[in-house]
């Protein structure tokens, strides 16, 4: 009995140790810097050195401006869920405002729209056809959503 | 022409003399063993509990280290699903990040839209 017990131990050691061994050696970094997003691209879509270089460039010219107008689109959208929280509890809206904040959305739309085209039109203008057509279908819920509105 | 006693014929016949007599009901019940061990019904085997029958797996060399190989292998087919499974959130959360950096608007359409509101006299 003592025995099989410590087969079944020492099998059981040996499964688990494997397990944890190989799942910590594979295990993939975790997404978020553009670093790592720009090596997946590289990899999905097969960049030669050359171009990879070209685009990180580019997306490190354009990170900065992409993000500035990400925390600006933040803001409005969290005055926006103000406004509409104070229209639900108070009933009352300040048009004044919400004018306000409208217009400062439709610009910020707008220069969103026009970063956007900038990177997508210079990211695609290095890649082949092939690159392209698989870039294109990786940004499609971002186009579809532009084509459609540009609120938020 | 006689030949000298074997030592060895000598031997077995001083153990045969010096041996008692068994009674009939033993050497009977040696025979009767015997012819069951030859005979040796596998259903036998199978009426053993579980665990006895494990211990006896274990006790061969050779299935205690197919099992122990199984079990390596087993986990590492786990941490192999693991990953793949990791590795399709991750590609799956990397495809929305750069969605997020390319087009700062693309969460446009997680907001909630406006709801009824609530009357108040």
């Amino acid at each position: 009995m003592k025995r099989t017990a410590l087969i079944l131990t020492l099998g059981l050691g040996v499964g688990a140790a494997g397990h944890v061994l190989w799942f910590n050696t594979h295990r993939p970094v975790a997404a978020g810097s553009l670093d790592t997003q720009l090596a997946w691209m590289q990899t999905d879509l097969g960049l030669e050195p050359d171009q990879f270089e070209r685009i990180k460039a580019l997306h490190e010219r354009l990170e900065p401006r992409l993000l500035e107008l990400a925390a600006e689109v933040d803001r409005l959208r969290a005055e926006f869920a103000t406004f509409e929280r104070e229209r639900l509890e108070a009933g009352e809206v300040d048009f004044l405002k919400v004018a306000r904040a409208a217009a400062e959305r439709r610009t910020l739309g707008r220069e969103c729209d026009a970063s956007t085209t900038q990177l997508v039109a210079e990211a695609t203008r290095v890649m082949t056809p092939e690159q392209r057509k698989r870039y294109l279908e990786i940004l499609a819920p971002a186009l579809e959503d532009a084509g459609h509105s540009r609120a938020f | 022409m006689n030949h000298p006693p074997d030592p060895l014929d000598t031997a077995l016949e001083a153990l045969r003399t010096s041996t008692p007599a068994q009674p009939e009901s033993v050497q009977h019940e040696v025979w009767r063993r015997i012819a069951h061990g030859a005979q040796a019904d596998p259903s036998e085997a199978e009426a053993q509990p579980w665990w006895r029958r494990l211990e006896a797996a274990f006790a061969r060399p050779a299935f205690a280290a197919a099992f122990v190989a199984a079990c390596l292998l087993l986990g590492l087919f786990l941490a192999e699903m693991r990953l793949t499974r990791l590795q399709a959130e991750r590609t799956a959360a990397l495809e929305q990040s750069y969605l997020r950096l390319v087009d700062p608007l693309f969460r446009a359409t997680d907001t909630p839209r406006a709801q009824q509101a609530v009357h108040r006299p």
